[in-house]
């Protein structure tokens, strides 16, 4: 029997192509998952691991003074007399910045703006021409140098401290592996120029500046570890190169434990969508092969038989994708390394569990998905051998309805429960969660929904309608749980883009409102490139711009609010000139006044919950970090002047710079100017900013684009992640038609028959395919938006309803789906105009 | 009966399927002609050809070689159109606009309701359905009250007058009708016959149908004998012992001709 049944999945091998693609996909997602983060691991274990570091010597922390001069040259001396020794390198670190072609510093975080000493160690790997030897020469690292555009024999432009800067020729590129935790350089120089160039932002620029760390390489580890501690004593911390391996194998997978996690995050996205088509397909199997189970419980199957054959059919069909599925993964996942930015030599990993996971996701979530199938196709009676119009019995939709009723209605609940004014880690938690469960929910409902919006909305258009929207609908509404399932499947890709976008779009309405409303459209903007902070040069430069009417020089820093009784809390303040706040920089003022001479403006949320009002007077603790690493605390008495709402530039307690004691810890990384005529205000800002590389001068719409640019990168990734659950729900769509189409062969030969051109049975395949894809379309953007809603709510404290609907997304989603309709119809709706007249309207 | 119009005719008709010593020849040189205003009934044992012959006349298949022309009434003589050689458009457009079908089962489509059904050939060439004409036809079928439900909501009988009141309703050239009885119980076969004998009678309908039937063959006006893939016997205004006698000395002269066992 079993034989019997797979030489029959043989036979229809065509009607299950798109299950088969759907499996496909999926297991690839996982295996490749799985491939890229193994690889990654091994990449940095193996490529950027080190073997000739036995020992590493750094200053212990505390000794470290911010001004500290470094580890003296004499150390190295001492260290390479000791026995057993084989190398010492001291390695210079210091601020330098690679100045891009246009003058100013770079934008990526990484490689960051350090600098240091070339030496021949496995610290350089080239990539193209030599090492520096000399003065007037430099090896750049090889993405900072991609991105300023320069290549070897080209001039670089180096920014040092203290507003120096040098010229020099790049002789080579490389990639650096460190031997530790460092910050990794752009920018190498030969031993005398480094010390002589080099020096950290903190350093004294009169002293003679030190190493930052020794590397020691040596025969005996264990004997060459104790030996250095001996001789440097408390002040030195020394780790082993087996420590230092360790580590940073250690932190290589934990990396790639976080790629793993994220990526199967959308893996089981892809897969939820897989399980959806592939139950639908077997469902139709099943369903068409009605009176073949009929038969073969009549001459004696038993029950069990027949649903373990179908089962059988679930393991061929995982076992046949997933083998093609792990072999795409394990492209993809090698593709993926060769695309993926990485230092050195890529090392591929492959591992068993890779494969065996691949094996494992295919045959499980196939069987799971048919396994509903499979006790259907054993409850068909043998009396249906005798029936022509038998069906397969089915469960009635009363169960799963009530099921979906009460998942919406308890999500919903859940995130009602919350409130925004109180949303602590639990409450967040628990409205997330609450919207996971209506999603669901809605998936649950997905069959009474189409029964109850789009059989409504196919009568309305049906009745209206020629001949082929009538048709059309009235199949598409024909099984509600196949439209369901196939529309089910579209909508869990579809309804988390449409979530991120409206995440997305909020994040960035609400930041854009922020921008707006705290920098007057006209104002020039000075801002620190490459994550840096503006100087007291800087500060000075700008004040003096010829025609600079108000100046904002916002300070943030951290302190604690400490109200006339009760519990302090963390806040964050901004710190500004009075006359600036109102000109150059715009509080959104709720309460009171924004007059900082008469006292702070208070969070209003803050405020709120700390039970503060306008008149009130509060106490600010500062900390100050003193030179034993402590903390000293300057309290600030003040009253409250006025209620604001934090925003991203305005933070917190805004409050007189005068009333910030001296020596709390702050940061400055962007200026706001305000005065006369725009254009020849930013002229004359933008000319005496000219030859600082390290200070970009914006208008406001440059700034918002600069802060926005991150949401977008990571939207964009989440997209073409979820893109993978959008194609096997595709391939869903199609194979629901395909299916249906061979169903209905009769139907069509008749409709044929009575005058049917065959443009006009394909246009009406194709319509019913665009119905489905829509309506998936439809409901996976509401829900999304909806699910967007919570997220932000979640996020960003909003209320849910306050959330910026992506109109775009969601009309681009749309047209999207509609494409994806016309597309998915090709094959069965020409398949549908080929079907044979006669053959379909035989009785026999 | 004293000028005999044709409304459909075909010419050296041959149908063979397969090659070689697996051919068969379904139909041998079948000259025909089909009166205009007539009831003609094919009958024949199975596999004479009798389904061949009527799906090559309504241009479902295509014949091996011969030609069949359709008879246009309304528009005169010159509207004769010839079948074989049409492309599937045109084939298409002129099933659609001049012929009526009625299948033995599965004739309806079954999402659409009675009334839809009934209309399908109209709306499929975007023509408004003859309103007075469509309530005469239902009438006459007797389905005004069943008109809003679905097939499946319609007994056998039912869904078979469904059928047959969308042959008629765009008053096509021929209707035909591929053993419409085939599926019914007696009672409900008499009324679908009754109905179509009544729409040539008092409609003037052309309607051409196969059957196996004598009981159905005896509603005809006139009825071929078809045996072997060619015409064979002939007789007008038959009753339905006629018809077995007749069908009775076919099938002797069958089993005479092909040894004992054939014609089965």
């Amino acid at each position: 029997m079993l034989r019997a049944m797979l030489r029959d999945l043989r036979a229809h091998l065509g009607r299950v192509a798109m299950t088969l693609a759907a499996i496909v996909l999926g297991v690839g997602f996982v295996v490749a998952t799985w491939v890229v983060s193994d690889s990654a691991a091994a990449t940095v274990r193996g490529g950027g691991q080190r073997t000739d570091v036995s020992a590493l010597v750094q200053l212990e922390r505390r000794a470290a003074d911010p001004r500290r001069p470094g580890i003296a040259p004499e150390v190295v001396t001492r260290l390479a007399a000791l026995p057993g020794v084989s190398r010492v390198e001291g390695v210079r670190s210091g601020y330098a910045a690679l100045v891009g072609a246009d003058g100013k510093l770079g934008t990526t975080y990484w490689p960051g703006t350090a600098g240091t000493d070339w030496d021949g160690s496995q610290r350089f790997e080239l990539t193209a021409g030599r090492g520096p030897q000399r003065a007037g020469e430099v090896a750049l690292e090889y993405q900072a140098a991609a991105e300023a555009g320069i290549s070897v024999g080209g001039r670089a432009r180096i920014l040092l401290t203290e507003g120096r800067d040098d010229t020099a020729t790049v002789v080579g590129l490389f990639a650096y592996h460190p031997s530790g935790r460092e910050f990794d350089p752009a920018v190498a120089y030969d031993g005398d120029t480094a010390a002589r160039l080099l020096r950290s932002q903190d350093d004294d620029p009169a002293a003679v500046p030190g190493f930052d760390r020794v590397e020691v390489s040596g025969a005996a580890e264990d004997a060459l570890v104790a030996a250095v501690r001996g001789q440097l004593g408390a002040d030195y911390e020394v780790r082993s190169g087996g420590e230092l391996r360790e580590e940073l194998a250690r932190s290589a997978d934990s990396d790639a434990d976080v790629i793993r996690k994220a990526l199967l995050t959308f893996a089981a996205v892809a897969l939820m969508a897989g399980v959806f088509v592939i139950a639908n397909t077997f469902t139709m199997l099943v369903t068409q092969r009605t009176r073949q189970f009929a038969l073969l419980r009549a001459v004696g199957a038993r029950r069990a038989q027949v649903r373990r054959a179908v089962l059988a059919e679930a393991v061929v069909l995982g076992v046949v994708g997933a083998t093609v599925g792990v072999a795409l993964g394990v492209g993809l996942g090698l593709l993926g390394m060769r695309v993926l930015p990485i230092v050195g030599t890529v090392r591929y990993a492959v591992s068993p569990w890779a494969i065996l996971l691949g094996y494992a996701v295919g045959i499980v979530v196939t069987v799971v998905a048919a396994y509903g199938s499979a006790r259907r196709a054993a409850r068909v009676s043998p009396m249906a051998a005798l029936r022509t119009d038998a069906a397969v019995p089915r469960r009635s939709l009363v169960l799963r309805t009530v099921l979906g009723v009460v998942a919406v209605a308890g999500g919903v609940a859940m995130i009602a429960l919350t409130r925004a004014a109180e949303l602590d880690e639990p409450a967040r938690i628990q409205a997330m969660a609450g919207a996971v469960l209506a999603w669901v929910g809605v998936l649950l409902m997905a069959p009474v929904l189409v029964a109850g919006v789009l059989r409504p909305l196919a009568r309305v258009l049906g009745a209206r309608g020629g001949p082929v929207t009538r048709i059309a609908l009235r199949n598409a509404v024909r099984d509600p749980r196949r439209t369901a399932a196939t529309a089910s499947a579209l909508m869990i890709g579809l309804s988390l883009v449409c979530a991120f976008a409206t995440v997305g779009q909020t994040l960035t309405a609400s930041l854009t409102d922020e921008i707006r409303t705290a920098v007057p459209p006209d104002a020039v903007v000075v801002r620190a490139a490459a994550f840096g902070q503006l100087d007291d040069a800087a500060r000075a430069t700008a004040a003096a711009v010829p025609g600079v009417g108000a100046l904002a020089v916002p300070r943030l820093g951290g302190a604690e609010l400490l109200p006339a009784s009760g519990k302090g809390v963390e806040v964050q303040f901004t710190a500004l000139d009075p006359a600036a706040l109102g000109t150059a920089l715009r509080p959104r003022v709720t309460a009171g006044g924004s007059d900082l001479r008469g006292g702070v403006l208070l969070d209003e949320q803050r405020a709120a919950e700390a039970g503060l009002k306008v008149g009130d007077e509060v106490r600010l603790r500062f900390g100050a970090a003193d030179a034993a690493g402590g903390s000293t605390g300057a309290e600030v008495r003040a009253r409250v002047a006025g209620l604001h709402r934090s925003s991203e530039l305005l933070r917190g307690v805004v409050l007189d710079q005068a009333l910030l004691p001296a020596g709390v810890d702050s940061y400055n990384d962007s200026m706001y100017v305000l005065g006369g005529d725009p254009g020849a205000l930013r002229a004359g800002v933008e000319r005496v900013f000219a030859a600082r590389p390290d200070v970009v001068v914006l208008d406001r719409e440059e700034l918002l684009d600069e802060l926005l640019a991150p949401f977008q990168l990571v939207l964009g990734l989440v997209y073409v992640l979820l893109g993978a659950a959008v194609v096997i729900a595709v391939f869903g769509v199609v194979n629901t038609l395909a299916l249906s189409v061979l169903e209905r062969t009769r139907e069509l030969g008749v409709f044929r028959a009575l005058g049917a051109s065959r443009p006009l049975v394909r246009r009406t395949v194709r319509r019913e395919s665009v119905v489905i894809s829509l309506y998936g379309g439809l409901l996976g953007i509401g829900v999304g938006v909806l699910l967007g809603g919570v997220m932000q709510y979640v996020i960003l404290a909003n209320p849910v309803f306050d959330m910026s609907v992506p109109w775009s997304t969601a009309g681009v989603a749309l047209a999207g789906m509609a494409l994806v309709g016309v597309l998915a119809a090709l094959w069965p709706a020409r398949r549908a105009a080929r079907a044979d007249i006669l053959a379909a309207i035989a009785t026999e | 009966m004293t000028s005999f119009e044709a409304a459909v005719s075909a010419e050296d008709l041959t149908k063979r399927y397969g090659t070689g010593d697996a051919q068969v020849t379904a139909l041998d040189a079948v000259t025909v002609a089909f009166g205009r205003g007539e009831l003609t009934a094919i009958m024949g044992p199975s596999g004479s050809g009798k389904s061949t012959l009527m799906h090559c006349l309504a241009g479902l298949d295509t014949p091996t070689s011969g030609r069949v022309w359709l008879h246009g009434a309304r528009h005169g003589s010159a509207d004769r159109v010839e079948l074989s050689g049409l492309r599937d458009d045109a084939l298409t457009a002129l099933r659609r606009d001049r012929m009526g079908f009625v299948f033995q089962a599965f004739n309806l489509l079954p999402t659409l309701t009675a009334w839809e059904n009934i209309t399908l050939p109209l709306d499929l060439a975007g023509r408004k359905p003859d309103l007075g004409f469509a309530d005469t036809v239902v009438d006459a079928v007797g389905l005004r009250d069943r008109l809003h439900h679905r097939p499946s909501q319609l007994s056998g009988g039912q869904q078979q007058r469904v059928a047959c009141a969308r042959a008629l309703v765009s008053r096509p050239d021929v209707v035909f009708a591929d053993e419409p009885t085939g599926a019914l119980d007696s009672r409900a076969g008499a009324e679908v016959l009754g109905f179509l004998r009544r729409s040539v009678d008092e409609l003037g309908q052309t309607v051409v149908m196969v059957t196996h039937d004598p009981v159905a063959a005896g509603y005809a006006d006139r009825v071929l004998f078809l045996a072997d893939g060619a015409i064979v016997d002939e007789l007008r205004d038959p009753s339905a012992d006629r018809v077995l006698d007749r069908v009775r000395g076919l099938e002797s002269a069958a089993r005479g001709r092909a040894g004992v066992g054939a014609g089965a």
